[in-house]
């Protein structure tokens, strides 16, 4: 049977004492987490344990005894540690004895059954390290979690200072002092009226956008993306300001990390609009943008005069054609006298606008996606008309198609069933089925020039939306956590063996294996709400063939709602 | 014992006009003195094996089973059905090869007669094969795993499971592509006399190298309930999957007309398949809710359960080499009504079958046959059938003529690359034969290639689970235990 | 300490260290073989010769900075992420099993599993790529299930030592797993 001893490493320079600790019976293993130097009252000792014990919830006792011979053996003292067994009762008891000059020290264990011969390891940590660090995907009865568990959880114990003149004395890993700590210590004190300040204001701001969003007014800021952007930073920010303490790791982890990142998106913000402020950008950018506009319409219109004549060589129903281009044409004619009345008060509007960069990156970008999809509103018209004509045809056809099948489609057990039908139904489908086939290539042709325009503006407003989504969902805290201080975040650990002789204990380091950068992302991904397609790009291709309508990523989500 | 003759249970009906094709392979004394107690390593290789269910399937399952208990070494290599992919062991040891192969249609993988030839080359080497034994011609994979077993000189067996046409298209190519790969088999096994003759004529073949050896069926798995109370009511029972080729159009029209016939008429349907929708439909336009219960897909021993609800079993196949499912009714002591297609005359006597025509017209006569039977009370018991067809059909006669095959093969020699290429040539005609001619030199060279880069001393030879000194056939527990 | 040669599933030849430190721990070290110089010299040759060839078509010298840059972090990239040197396994009774990859680079990835997680090591067999391979892998339990099987952890991943490598590599894991197991059945 093995004993193991988890022993810390600041602790081996340490004078002869007393081994403060947990036994864990299940795993047969003993925490150790401080040494009690001479000179200690025994009585003392078990009242500051059982104190200690209150606070934390778990069991401590004194181990067993350490003793640290710097020169020669000193025979007295050995047998004084012994006789030390009989006042703390603990089965098993340990005697760890370090010789000076040799690195293998001698681990007995005492007070179990004699004929069981016990092997011992023992385990060296760092317990500052072990403290500080959060293990991740630990199970219920792993080992491994109750060590880390044990020492976290006695962080009062390691608050006890080295100068304290207190009952006892102490060996354990100290903090460098309390000096530095204070101007910390004034900012929490400072943060807690601050954030419930924030928290007021935005409690009013939230009764303000409650009163808004009701439902004729929701239809519209359910369209706009920077409505949905403001509402997602005011979400942030509340979560930010809530007065109290974060409760566990994660709750904490993600507040850190989305003051981070709305530091971040504030300041690229801000870097850009003095970019932008300097040396007229804006003026340009408003006079580039209404020829810009305008040249998409002329495109357009040319576009159009193609697909009226014989685009590609292909001769379409001439009578449709017309009709259709004409329609277009117009709707066209319209966009570009509106965009004409609109050029005087561009320049104004995008000043205005430039000013929403101070609220981050990410609220300029979803401006800018909105902006996009207001200048492109024509060519959305143009591709839900065609996505309807073209549905339209292609559902007839395929009912007409089970007519000729002899079968209908049975809506209530939605199914395909036989039916006989009678001479005059099937020549009238006959007809209907001609007609809709013979025009089917017009209307595609239509439909596939202005679903392909349509996609490339989604496919814009997408990498838009992708970008704000990382400047939203980038858990930074935990990176730069990661980064620096790669312990405090542990996916569990690993052992090193150190050198070994024969007959002595066996003797392992136990260092802290730091997440993966991929875990780290994985785990600590803020919520932002998920703009990728839902489905896959199969069902896609098959929504675009039937002619069902594909909505913006955003809206979809929406209907879905 | 001057000769043994694989033979039929058919032998004893006198059927003249297969006199020409029935002359039934001899294996001499002489030949299978030197084969005897040898045991062969057998590869079993179908595109069909469980979780499919089907005749092949329990064919090969079962046929294995009865070889291992013979002291065989049985392996069987199929595709990856969904997530069952890899290797896996069944019951006494039997090990499974799901091989990560596109399925293509109907189970059936996609062939290019190159694609899985490192793989299998791979685990013919690792398991030690000495016969490739294929199954079923509708299987692309075994007809590769033929191809690729004569280019590596091991000795094949194939196994036809199903009759085909000869006027269509596409039996046509099937026919010129079954002739390509059966002509250098060393022996081909069929499961009737029906689809012996059929076979050879496709595939132009020599009878002598034709073996029958009929399916059979596990009589212990199909009793007749004895618990079952007098009724007066009439069921039939139709066990298939529902496809057009087990005639499942002629059971929409034989339902209407017989329950209008016949009030206390009952139908039970067991299976699943693309044809569902027919009965469903019927079903409905004659209110027929509670008389035609429709079971949905059974599993192989939910079959029985239902079988033994009927009085009457109805079989409408098209097309059939072998009819375990009229076996199974039998020996469930069931009255069998069926078409009279294929091998269906040979499986059993006439006093335990009807044979009807393949029409709604003649399979109403025949169930009206039958109604009358049952009602004029000179049946046998549903006993004394079972007891009656039991031994006609076992998988352990099975194992044994199959064995005797395998010693015989065994024996022969696999023709070399010349003489592979002359047959070819000389056999299925100029213009085909040429084609796979160099698609077996391709395969050739490609051998010379995978043994260049992965010669066989470097391949691991596989524990054995089966056969002689198998981990599982021993009597102590075994050591290494090999999951998943 | 004692070293072994065997062969992979290819031919290629593999060192097994095994070191004893106490009756329940070990430590197996597979050592594959190193990079081959010939195998980097083929790869830049040929990188050289179609970055030429681009050259001499396009007359853009751009390509041959591009490919210089190109092959050096395709190399350094292939040292640190994919080219393993060491895979080895220390085993320790009363803790667990902790796997440790090298890469050429020195960049070390481990994975420690808890022995309470592990319900067992064997020998499986799998088919991988165009072949049929035996592999050793640990079982992990699932927590809520005793019985079952949560997860399967493939071991010498990289080295795929053959078959004797392996049930060597088993039988000095089930002296040390029986052990447990004993003092399970103790319990």
């Amino acid at each position: 049977m093995t004993v193991k001893i988890f022993f810390p490493t600041c602790c081996s320079p340490s004078e002869n004492g007393l081994l403060i600790g947990r036994w864990l019976e299940e795993h047969r293993s003993a925490v150790v987490l401080a040494i009690v130097h001479f000179p200690f009252i025994p009585g003392n000792v078990k009242r500051y344990l059982a104190g200690l014990e209150r606070e934390t919830g778990l069991r401590l006792a004194v181990l067993g005894t350490w003793s640290n011979i710097k020169a020669q053996k000193d025979e007295q003292m050995e047998s004084f540690l012994g006789d030390l067994k009989s006042i703390f009762i603990h089965r098993p008891w340990l005697r760890i004895t370090r010789e000076a000059s040799i690195i293998f020290w001698d681990c007995r264990i005492e007070g179990v059954d004699e004929e069981a011969e016990e092997e011992v390891v023992l385990v060296y940590y760092d317990q500052r390290k072990v403290m500080l660090s959060e293990l991740h995907d630990a199970t219920e009865h792993s080992e491994i979690a109750t060590v880390f568990d044990t020492v976290a959880r006695n962080r009062t114990l390691f608050a006890l200072d080295r100068y304290d003149e207190g009952p006892i004395k102490l060996t354990h890993w100290q903090s460098d002092g309390v000096e530095a700590s204070i101007i910390v210590e004034l900012c929490k004190q400072a943060s807690v009226p601050l954030c419930a300040l924030l928290s007021f204001i935005l409690s009013l701001i939230f009764s303000v956008t409650r009163a808004l969003g009701r439902k004729p007014l929701s239809f519209l800021w359910n369209k706009l993306s920077t409505c949905e952007q403001l509402g997602k930073r005011l979400d942030s920010l509340q979560l930010i300001c809530g007065t109290k303490a974060a409760k566990d790791h994660t709750l904490f982890m993600r507040k850190a990390s989305t003051l981070v990142s709305l530091l971040l998106d504030v300041i690229l913000g801000i870097v850009l609009m003095s970019w932008l402020y300097r040396g007229d950008h804006i003026g340009q950018l408003a006079n580039a943008l209404m020829p810009v506009a305008d040249r998409v319409a002329v495109e357009l219109q040319g576009l159009l005069q193609w697909l009226m004549g014989a685009p590609a060589g292909l001769k379409m129903n001439k009578a449709l054609d017309e009709v259709l281009g004409r329609f277009f044409m117009y709707h066209i004619h319209l966009w570009i006298s509106y965009i004409r009345l609109m050029s005087p008060f561009i320049e104004v509007i995008l000043w205005y606008i430039g000013l929403s960069a101070c609220l981050g990156l990410s609220v300029a970008l979803s401006v800018l996606s909105d902006i996009i999809a207001l200048l492109t509103f024509h060519i959305y018209c143009f591709y839900v008309y065609g996505a309807r004509l073209y549905c339209l045809k292609i559902h007839g056809l395929a009912s007409l198609w089970r007519l000729f099948r002899g079968k209908k489609w049975n809506v209530l057990r939605q199914r395909v069933d036989s039916c006989s039908y009678d001479l005059d139904q099937l020549f009238l489908g006959t007809l209907l089925f001609t007609i809709l086939l013979f025009l089917l290539p017009t209307t595609a042709l239509y439909y596939l020039v202005f679903t392909l325009l349509r996609l490339l503006v989604v496919l814009v407003q997408g990498v838009i939306q992708m970008t704000i989504n990382l400047l939203n969902s980038l858990p930074l805290y935990a990176l730069v956590l990661r980064l620096c201080r790669s312990y405090r975040l542990a996916a569990g650990v690993k052992f090193r063996m150190l050198q070994q002789e024969h007959g002595k204990c066996l003797r392992l380091l136990m260092q802290i294996n730091p997440l993966t950068y991929g875990k780290v992302l994985q785990q600590y991904r803020l919520p932002s709400s998920n703009l990728y397609p839902k489905d896959s790009w199969g069902a896609l291709c098959k929504k675009l063939f039937i002619g069902e309508l594909i909505y913006p990523w955003r809206q979809e989500r929406d209907k879905q709602d | 014992m001057d000769s043994h003759h694989i033979q039929s249970m058919v032998d004893r009906s006198e059927e003249g006009h297969r006199t020409c094709f029935s002359t039934t392979t001899c294996f001499t004394d002489e030949c299978l003195h030197h084969a005897a107690n040898r045991t062969h390593s057998i590869c079993m290789v179908s595109d069909f094996f469980y979780p499919n269910m089907g005749g092949v399937e329990s064919h090969i399952y079962q046929l294995s089973q009865c070889l291992i208990e013979r002291g065989h070494k049985v392996i069987i290599v199929t595709h990856a059905y969904g997530d069952r992919k890899g290797i896996r062991y069944l019951t006494n040891g039997l090990k499974v090869y799901y091989l990560p192969l596109k399925v293509m249609y109907n189970q059936s993988t996609a062939t290019t007669l190159l694609h899985s030839f490192p793989l299998l080359r791979y685990i013919f080497v690792r398991e030690r094969v000495t016969i490739v034994h294929s199954h079923s011609s509708f299987s692309a994979m075994a007809h590769d795993a033929l191809f690729h077993a004569k280019t590596l000189r091991l000795h094949t067996v194939f196994t036809d499971h199903s009759l085909f046409g000869f006027a269509d298209v596409s039996s046509v190519l099937t026919n010129k592509l079954l002739t390509v790969s059966l002509c250098d088999t060393t022996h081909i096994i069929c499961v009737s006399y029906t689809s012996k003759e059929n076979t050879v004529l496709r595939a132009a073949l020599d009878p002598k190298i034709v073996s029958v050896i009929p399916n059979a069926v596990d009589p212990t798995d199909f009793t007749p309930d004895p618990h079952r109370a007098k009724e007066n009511k009439i069921t039939i029972v139709v066990v298939s999957r529902l496809v057009y080729r087990k005639g499942i159009d002629l059971l929409g029209g034989i339902i209407p007309e017989m329950c209008q016939k016949y009030p206390d008429l009952h139908f039970i349907i067991g299976g699943e398949g693309p044809k569902r929708i027919i009965i469903e439909e019927v079903r409905e336009r004659y209110q027929l809710h509670d008389r035609v219960q429709l079971k949905g897909a059974l599993e192989h021993q939910e079959v029985r359960d239902v079988l033994v609800q009927g009085d009457i079993f109805l079989n409408m196949s098209l097309t059939e080499a072998f009819c375990m499912a009229i076996v199974e009714a039998a020996s469930c002591g069931l009255q069998v009504v069926s078409t009279r297609v294929g091998g269906i005359p040979e499986v059993l006597p006439e006093d335990y079958i009807i044979l009807c025509e393949p029409s709604v017209k003649s399979l109403c006569g025949g169930l009206e046959k039958a109604i009358k039977n049952m009602k004029s009370g000179k049946l046998p018991s549903p006993d004394a059938i079972h007891r009656a067809v039991r031994p006609f059909y076992t998988w352990r006669d099975v194992a044994e003529r199959s064995e005797k095959v395998y010693d015989w093969v065994s024996l022969q020699t696999v023709l070399p690359m010349n003489k592979r290429l002359d047959r070819l040539i000389t056999h299925c005609g100029v213009v085909t034969g040429c084609i796979f001619a160099f698609f077996v030199v391709v395969s050739y060279i490609f051998l010379m290639f995978l043994r260049w880069t992965t010669p066989d001393s470097v391949i691991d030879i596989a524990v054995n689970a089966t056969g002689p000194g198998g981990a599982w056939s021993r009597q102590y527990p075994p050591k290494k235990r090999l999951k998943n | 300490m004692e070293d072994r040669t065997f062969s992979d599933i290819e031919g290629g030849k593999i060192i097994v260290q095994e070191r004893l430190f106490s009756k329940t721990c070990k430590e197996f070290n597979i050592i594959c073989p190193k990079m081959s110089v010939r195998s980097v010299v083929t790869a830049t040759f040929t990188a050289w010769v179609a970055a030429y060839a681009m050259y001499a078509y396009t007359e853009n010298n751009m390509v041959l900075s591009a490919t210089t840059v190109s092959t050096i972090i395709g190399l350094l990239f292939y040292l640190h992420f994919v080219k393993i040197d060491q895979e080895s396994l220390l085993l320790i009774g009363s803790l667990g099993i902790q796997m440790t990859l090298t890469y050429t680079s020195g960049k070390e990835s481990t994975e420690f599993i808890e022995m309470h997680k592990i319900k067992d090591v064997v020998i499986n067999e799998a088919i991988f790529m165009q072949k049929a391979i035996y592999y050793l892998c640990i079982l992990l339990e699932d927590p809520s299930e005793p019985k079952r099987i949560s997860s399967i952890v493939p071991l010498f991943q990289s080295a795929k030592p053959n078959l004797n490598c392996l049930v060597q590599v088993y039988n000095s894991c089930q002296e040390i797993l029986s052990e447990r197991k004993s003092f399970n059945l103790v319990d």
